[in-house]
């Protein structure tokens, strides 16, 4: 059953009461969120999508919120954050832990049907070898391991590229679909680099992406020139790029088969909200991104204000039904000019 | 362990090179204090800063103008001495400013100057904008000086290197430090001649205060420049500053302090409006987590969003004030009595208190109940961000200066 056939409307009316019930469900059991909720005034219904109190998900980064007591707890996912303010913390117990490489794949169900495929990694094999620098990007490509089999890494331990090792892939499954996995900029400089210039043929290919644009745009690559080079020089054009986040895991926004969309699985969306008033951006007007889930039931992390910037392109008018989007960049940092703590260092 | 020389700008030098050309015998006419080389130097350069097109760029370049022209150098200076003392320079002065205020290091290295001491300014290689503009004015400013000026006044910048600093540290007689705790905490592993010693100026935190009777009796326009002084004492920095107000406590009767509240709050936002106040996302979403995150923790009874610029909360208890920044225009609220009820919740750190519509006496009786446990300074609104030689509790032409004392 595809978890991408709802349309918009319909989604809206079976999201809403379900995130109306998370909402109450989190205020009852985690009592720092019902606190942020009480100070806003945040009623207990609401009328539409767009009314649901949201969190900045950089809370999870300065708060322990969970939803769940602490014998409870069977897993802590942290995230490193790239802004130095710490990593997230996000709270599972044994149910959540189950549910989200489920819903993860019953979203990747659409695109790798149903049967485990020969997996390329392209990653460094010492990315899940060495548990000692166990990072996000460890824990992305485990997470996607279980979707493949006989695995394949295209860096040898020392971050080179391992040609021998894609080639020898490619010539035992090249001939049927098999899957490739990677981080955006390191299957742009690993992958398609290296198959153009050893004319490797990835036509029967389906590549997983994602990670940002941002080391890419520096060379000019945007997505779609990403997949007009892909399709050009290697053949793959089954290309889908997603957009998901550690305090929203198992939830994945995935590009359509067409490409330049991301589509919602049928228990998330997206709102684009104007930074200066907060109130949803009509389709088309670029604005910071929110996130809904209805996964996130151990800590209260179902609507998400993100620090990404995007924009809704239309709405039940694309590969597949519901709003469509795209990501555009980062919200930039905000600094102060203040004259306390300013050295962290520097000076010494 | 070679430095950039900024001022006087020149090729990279040693630090030996540098500490050997700073040494007292280096000097064949030393300085004296309040030394007229010095001031008609600082005057001149005070000169370039309030030049149209400088103070418009950098409006905190043409506050510095104004506290060095003649007549304000004249004032501090004019400390009256008592008979038989003298007042001495206490020879070279390490000043190791912060990296985001850009002019701190000039108040620091301008009043040490006109105390006739040596000087070595460590510029931060992270400042820039207003920072380069001190620096090149200074440079222009050095066309006209007597030489002594450029002989015994430097600055410099570096990259992070404990050599530097330590050999600047042992050189010097007085070292003065900005830039916060962990600032202070990381120069001061640097050792010290055994009769030199610090300034320094660590992390604070600073409040205002609006009395309800104050309010009540002002008249609008004196409510109106209220507005607006709160608005310069918190926005000009980000708040960041440490002489903004992280929290704005309302003195007196309960229901006329709501009112005032109201009013006070569309007033900022009148002010907001006319000076065109801007704030990025970024920084909007800051003030979010920092309000959501005073809420989660059980210190705010509820929150309010006057658009993106002003973020008012209210306080469960005043006692749980917030000290830490929480984004530039977000301002935890309370309601308190008297000023006595200030009293116990004040600690070492807090540093200014800006005030609105208390009288002279009642604010000294507040200073001596505090007895000197905290606040160092009292201020009108608006004056908040304006430096004085007398700052976080220190006399700082004292601090720069030795005494000798003689009788026949």
């Amino acid at each position: 059953m595809s978890v991408f056939a709802r349309p918009q409307a319909e989604r809206e009316t079976a999201l809403l009461a379900e995130l109306t019930e998370l909402t109450a469900h989190h205020r009852e059991r985690c009592e720092p969120y019902d606190r942020i909720l009480s100070s806003l005034g945040t009623p207990t219904s609401f009328d539409s999508m767009a009314d649901l109190p949201w969190l900045p998900v950089r809370m999870f980064k300065t708060h322990d919120l969970k939803s769940i007591p602490d014998d409870e707890v069977f897993k802590v996912l942290t995230s490193s954050g790239t802004t130095g303010a710490g990593a997230s913390r996000i709270y599972l117990d044994k149910e959540a832990a189950a549910v989200q490489p489920r819903q993860l794949g019953a979203t990747l169900r659409e695109v790798l049907g149903g049967k485990r495929l020969p997996m390329l990694m392209v990653d460094t094999v010492g990315i899940i070898k060495n548990r000692r620098s166990f990072s996000a990007r460890g824990a992305g490509v485990l997470g996607m391991a279980n979707f493949g089999r006989n695995h394949v890494y295209a860096l040898d331990e020392n971050d080179r590229p391992d040609v021998d090792a894609v080639k020898g892939f490619l010539e035992k499954y090249g001939s049927e679909p098999f899957l490739v996995f990677g981080f955006t900029f390191m299957v742009w400089q690993y992958l398609y680099e290296v198959a153009r210039e050893h004319s490797l043929d990835l036509s029967n290919g389906i590549l997983i992406h994602s990670g940002g644009w941002k080391k890419l745009v520096d060379i000019a690559v945007d997505n779609a020139e990403f997949r007009r080079r892909f399709a050009a020089d290697t053949g793959l054009t089954r290309i889908y790029n997603y957009y998901g986040m550690i305090e929203q895991i198992g939830t994945v926004f995935l590009e359509g088969p067409s490409g330049n969309s991301l589509y919602c699985p049928e228990f998330a969306d997206v709102i684009i909200r104007d930074p200066d008033t907060w109130q949803e951006q009509p389709v088309g007007r670029p604005g910071v991104i929110e996130v809904i889930s209805t996964l996130p039931r151990s800590y209260p992390g179902h609507v998400l204000l993100t620090e990404d910037l995007g924009v809704v392109h239309g709405i039940d008018d694309g590969d597949w039904p519901g709003k469509r989007f795209s990501v555009l960049g980062r919200l930039p940092r905000a600094e102060a000019r203040g004259c306390s703590d300013t050295f962290s260092g520097a000076v010494a | 362990m070679s430095v950039r020389r900024r001022f006087p700008a020149g090729p990279d030098v040693s630090v030996d090179e540098l500490v050997a050309g700073l040494s007292a015998e280096a000097v064949a006419a030393p300085l004296r204090v309040g030394d007229e080389r010095v001031v008609d130097f600082l005057v001149a350069f005070a000169r370039k800063l309030l030049a149209p097109a400088t103070a418009r760029r950098f409006p905190e370049l043409a506050s510095l103008g104004f506290f060095l022209r003649r007549g304000e150098i004249a004032k501090v200076l004019a400390a009256p001495e008592k008979a038989g003392v003298l007042r001495f320079p206490r020879g070279l002065v390490f000043h190791v400013p912060p990296a985001n205020v850009d002019t701190i290091f000039v108040y620091s290295w301008a009043l040490s100057a006109l105390a006739g001491n040596r000087n070595v300014v460590r510029i931060s290689p992270r400042s820039a904008g207003a920072a380069s503009a001190v620096v090149d004015a200074l440079n222009e400013a050095l066309a006209s000086a007597d030489p002594v000026v450029a002989q015994t006044q430097v600055m410099v910048t570096y990259d992070r290197d404990d050599a530097v600093t330590a050999a600047l540290s042992a050189a010097c007689d007085l070292r003065v430090i900005w830039g916060g705790d962990r600032a202070v905490t990381e120069v001061r592993r640097m050792p010290l001649a055994p009769h030199a010693r610090d300034v320094t100026f660590p992390d604070r935190a600073s409040f205002a205060a609006i009395s309800v009777a104050g309010w009540e009796a002002a008249s609008v326009r004196e409510r109106r420049e209220a507005a607006v002084g709160f608005y310069n004492d918190s926005y000009w920095f980000d708040q960041a500053a440490c002489a903004s107000p992280r929290a704005l406590f309302w003195v007196g009767d309960a229901a006329g302090a709501e009112q005032g509240r109201e009013e006070f709050l569309a007033l900022l936002g009148e002010v907001l409006a006319d000076k065109g106040h801007v704030v990025e996302p970024a920084m909007a979403v800051q003030k979010r987590v920092s309000a959501y995150g005073v809420a989660a923790d059980g210190h705010a009874r509820s929150i309010r969003f006057d658009g993106n610029a002003v973020a008012t909360l209210e306080l469960t208890s005043a006692g749980d004030v917030p000290r830490e920044w929480l984004g530039a225009g977000t301002f935890p609220l309370a309601t308190l009595p008297s000023l006595d009820a200030l009293v116990p919740m004040v600690r070492r750190k807090d540093q200014t208190l800006s005030v609105f519509g208390f009288g002279q006496g009642e604010l000294e009786r507040l200073a001596h109940d505090l007895a000197g446990r905290g606040i160092d300074r009292v201020v009108p609104f608006g004056s908040a961000l304006t430096f004085s030689e007398l700052w976080d509790g220190y006399d700082l032409l004292s601090e720069f200066t030795r005494l000798v004392t003689v009788r026949a």
